[in-house]
């Protein structure tokens, strides 16, 4: 069913992620870059996943016919 | 974040170092140093004339030498079979420091004069003996055309010899016995003969036809073969021309005219046998003549095949030792301890490998003596330089494109390397258009070796310069692809869709149920051809781009925190980056906030109708605190919006006034306590410029030269009202103008996606039905067509486009945030950047 669990979720599992490689990109000249690239795009691409789901969550279902979709 | 490795983070941490370098040790420490390429060096003697440096001779010397070195490569250049260059990784190597290193240099001075001696006398006889050929070809072609003038006029004349025969007077006939004698002269007429541009000929004709008063007998063949100008290569259609007059005068007057047209004249005999002679003499001349011309071009050739061998080490050792003498040019020159001053910014990371440097200097070059290092403390600005990797390099040019970090601030770069690509991304999805700049980036990634070496082209440059750049913005793309669903502008249907199909109705029309499954990941395909697709589509897109576009800017703004924290500025967090944050948040925030909530809610089993957000906003502004009852999105939402309202007009005189009110009791303060402000700021070091003094504290190590250039801000209260305000209006103005220019995200992408599908429905569409071999050969091509318009169209331009796009977020959107951007660029002395800069 349609719930906004998964986001919650899914978010819980990014922050997890992101704090292991804060915790786990091994030392040397390039960990800030490697971590802070490795934790953006794990942001980034969450951010942009949430957005997408969220859209989807409850489309605009009324009993009007407009709102169905469409094919010709 | 511990000091052990550089980071990306911000810019490294700089000392000014002072050198004592005694003057023997001079040449090698600085070509050891440029080898390094770690110390930028501080001109020292700004006040004097480059003509009146010390080394201006030896830079003389070297000037010489590169002038030789170019001649040659242009030499090279010319010749139409490619001479080979040996590259300079395989040349051999020629020693330039140690104790060896003055006669070496010395001697490639007195080869690279005697290859130009050679060189230039070869070139020399070689346009002098072309010239002679060409006149002897001309001579030629002269005396054959004559030979047949003649030869024509002979048999002519005998038609017009009979025809006098009845006016025969005894002058004729004695005239007749002497030709019978003398068979070739005609007519007692003499000629003048020679060559003239064929352009040039009409013209000579009638110019002569009126000086003459038609006193002549004219004629001219063409010459076959062009001429070709051996340094122009440009050819010349020449023609032979043979005139016949009587007359000293009338022949004077043809000479001169041929002259002024530009004609050549040669001597021509009128006897048969003469004639036949100089033919022959001339041939013999030619032969011998194109004999030596050959010899002198094997010559030459070898000669250039030589150079090239050892061109390109040339012309590496002669840039270098120019570099070298030029810095040792900004050196200070103690007399009486007979060494040389240098200060030159250097990384604080990197001091141990100078210190091993100059120790490996003093070694090479023999001598004991090594020089000395010193660390100055300076107020002024060390520049600024960030440590990249091939990696990494892209993303900090794109981001320092839009100016250089002050030092030691947030670096912006750092950051870009992920958002930049995704921004793009957003703006760019589709996952097969991102499969095909993903696999160019990793061709030019796999062939990265064999291209760093090549010289490459301006257009093909760029791109292989930002080939990471560009696989990030291919893997990203592939990833808001599989989001938006659109491969090529067709959907994937991996999971099971939201929506079910109804039956077609009457009128062909069929719609789609929902059936409360939410397609897990990316858009759902049921969307791909709907008729109000793009309704949601838009609705989506656009929510999209103001979250990220929220998200991103109160990140940058967030990067303002850790330059406050650095520089010590606790008054700019409570009075700029306070206010900045809650006014951006109550307005935007709030709307974030709102989407996402206004997306959560089942309105099927609310009684109102979702509001526009819209409207919601603009009516939070203008009438703050009336929310209609029906298009109330949640409970209390009348009162909430007040107050954020409120929020962010109180941060506006916040903003205003708080900065410039502390920093007016601070200048109260320091006023009172009676220093006077000379324009220099308060409190800061005053150095002396007195040189000698500062040689003598050796100890001291106080910088020699103070450069009095540097600007301080000047502690008008005024100005300090009027940079707030500015700054005030302008983040306040342009939180809104920025939130929607976060907008072009949907308008790229929505650019992006119709393409795509306008050119797969004219193209394949079109041919997909038809059937035999007709068909599939139209098919073909057609796929062929569709494949380079995709590549041409939607990855080249729509790349271009997007790149662009995505890079002024970043410039102005996110940098106007938090970035200084004051710095200078470290440009150290590297033997490895002169390439680049030549």
């Amino acid at each position: 069913m349609a719930s906004v669990l998964p986001v919650i979720f899914i978010l819980a599992i990014v922050l997890g992620l992101m704090a292991c490689s804060r915790l786990f990109v091994p030392k040397g000249p390039h960990q800030t870059t490697i971590r802070t690239a490795v934790m953006l795009t794990l942001a980034s691409c969450y951010l942009m996943w949430m957005v997408t789901y969220m859209a989807q969550l409850h489309p605009l279902i009324s009993k009007s016919r407009n709102s169905l979709l469409r094919f010709y | 974040m511990g000091d052990d490795y550089p980071t990306l983070f911000r810019s490294e941490q700089m000392s000014l170092m002072q050198f004592l370098i005694p003057t023997e040790v001079a040449h090698d420490t600085v070509a050891e140093l440029g080898e390094l390429g770690n110390v930028q060096f501080k001109d020292l003697n700004p006040a004097v004339n480059p003509f009146q440096r010390s080394f201006v001779g030896e830079i003389r010397r070297t000037e010489e030498m590169a002038r030789r070195v170019r001649f040659f490569e242009s030499q090279i250049q010319k010749e139409k079979d490619v001479v080979p260059i040996r590259p300079l990784y395989d040349s051999a190597s020629l020693v330039t420091v140690g104790p060896s290193a003055a006669h070496n240099i010395d001697e490639l001075d007195v080869t690279l004069a005697a290859h130009e001696t050679r060189l230039v006398q070869m070139n020399d006889s070689y346009k002098t003996l072309s010239e002679r050929t060409r006149e002897l070809v001309e001579a030629r072609h002269v005396l054959r055309e004559t030979a047949v003038f003649f030869e024509k006029a002979e048999t002519q004349q005998t038609d017009i010899r009979t025809s006098f025969d009845d006016s025969s007077a005894p002058l004729l006939q004695h005239d007749d016995r002497e030709q019978q004698y003398l068979s070739t002269v005609q007519f007692d007429l003499e000629f003048v003969a020679g060559t003239i541009d064929r352009t040039r000929i009409s013209t000579f004709e009638r110019v002569l036809w009126r000086v003459l008063r038609g006193n002549l007998y004219m004629n001219h063949t063409d010459i076959t073969e062009p001429f070709i100008d051996p340094a122009t290569g440009a050819e010349t259609r020449k023609n032979v021309f043979i005139i016949f007059a009587h007359g000293d005068a009338l022949l004077a007057k043809i000479r001169k005219v041929a002259e002024s047209m530009g004609a050549t004249l040669y001597p021509i005999d009128a006897n048969a046998d003469k004639r036949s002679d100089s033919l022959r003499e001339v041939t013999a001349r030619l032969e011998d003549l194109e004999t030596v011309l050959y010899n002198t071009g094997v010559n030459r050739r070898s000669e250039l095949v030589r150079i090239g061998e050892h061109l390109a080490r040339w012309q590496d050792v002669v840039r270098k030792e120019k570099a070298i003498y030029e810095t040792m040019n900004l050196f200070n020159y103690d007399v009486r301890r007979k060494t040389l001053v240098a200060e030159g910014w250097v990384p604080t990371r990197d001091l141990t490998m100078i210190h091993m440097a100059l120790r490996h200097a003093t070694e090479e070059s023999g001598t004991s003596v090594v020089p000395i290092l010193q660390e100055l403390r300076t107020s002024k600005t060390p520049p600024t330089f960030t440590r990249t990797n091939k990696f990494t390099e892209g993303f900090q040019t794109i981001m320092d494109a839009y100016g250089i970090a002050t030092y030691q601030e947030v670096n912006p770069g750092l950051f870009a390397i992920v958002t930049f690509p995704f921004l793009f991304a957003v703006m760019f999805g589709d996952i097969g258009h991102g499969l095909i700049i993903l696999f160019a980036a990793l061709y030019m990634i796999f062939q990265e070796k064999k291209w760093a070496r090549q010289e490459l082209d301006e257009i093909v440059g760029q791109f292989f310069y930002g080939r990471y750049i560009i696989l990030l913005m291919g893997m990203f793309s592939v990833y808001t692809g599989l989001m938006y669903n659109d491969i090529f502008s067709k959907s994937l249907h991996i999971w099971h869709s939201g929506w079910d199909f109804l039956e077609a109705g009457s009128n062909g029309v069929s719609y789609a149920l929902s059936n409360g499954h939410i397609y897990p990941f990316g858009v759902d395909p049921a969307w791909h051809g709907a008729d109000n697709g793009l309704v949601f589509t838009n609705s989506y897109k656009m929510k999209m781009s103001v979250v990220l576009g929220v998200i991103h800017m109160t990140f940058a703004l967030c990067l303002q925190l850790p330059n406050h924290i650095k520089f010590k500025r606790p008054l700019d967090i409570y009075a700029n980056f306070i206010p900045q944050m809650i006014f951006l948040q109550s307005i935007f925030g709030y709307l974030v906030v709102c989407i996402l909530y206004k997306w959560s809610i089942d309105w099927s089993t609310r009684d109102t109708e979702p509001p526009s957000l819209l409207n919601m906003l603009i009516a939070m502004i203008l009438s703050p605190g009336k929310v209609d009852a029906t298009a109330q999105l949640y409970r209390g939402q009348g009162f909430i919006q007040v107050v954020l309202l409120l929020l962010a007009v109180v941060c506006v005189p916040w903003m205003l006034c708080m900065k410039p009110y502390f920093q007016w009791k601070e200048m109260q303060k320091i006023q009172g306590q009676g220093y006077v402000g000379l324009g220099h700021r308060n409190g800061g070091p005053r150095e002396s410029t007195d040189e000698v003094l500062e040689i003598e504290e050796e100890g001291n190590g106080r910088v020699i030269v103070e450069e009095m250039e540097e600007e301080h801000e000047q502690h008008d209260f005024s100005e300090v009202v009027i940079h707030q305000i500015i700054h005030t209006i302008e983040f306040c103005l342009g939180c809104i103008s920025h939130t929607a220019s976060y907008l072009r995200l949907w308008a790229l992408s929505l650019a992006h996606a119709q393409l795509s599908e306008v050119l797969w429905s004219m193209t394949i569409e079109k041919f997909l039905g038809l059937s035999g071999i007709f068909g599939t050969i139209a098919l073909v091509m057609v796929v062929v067509f569709w494949f380079s318009a995709t590549v041409f169209i939607l990855c080249i331009m729509e790349g271009l486009s997007a790149f662009l796009h995505a890079l002024r977020l970043h410039w102005v959107e996110a940098n106007s945030k938090h970035y200084q951007g004051e710095g200078y660029s470290f440009a150290p002395l590297s033997f490895a950047k002169l390439d680049e800069k030549e």
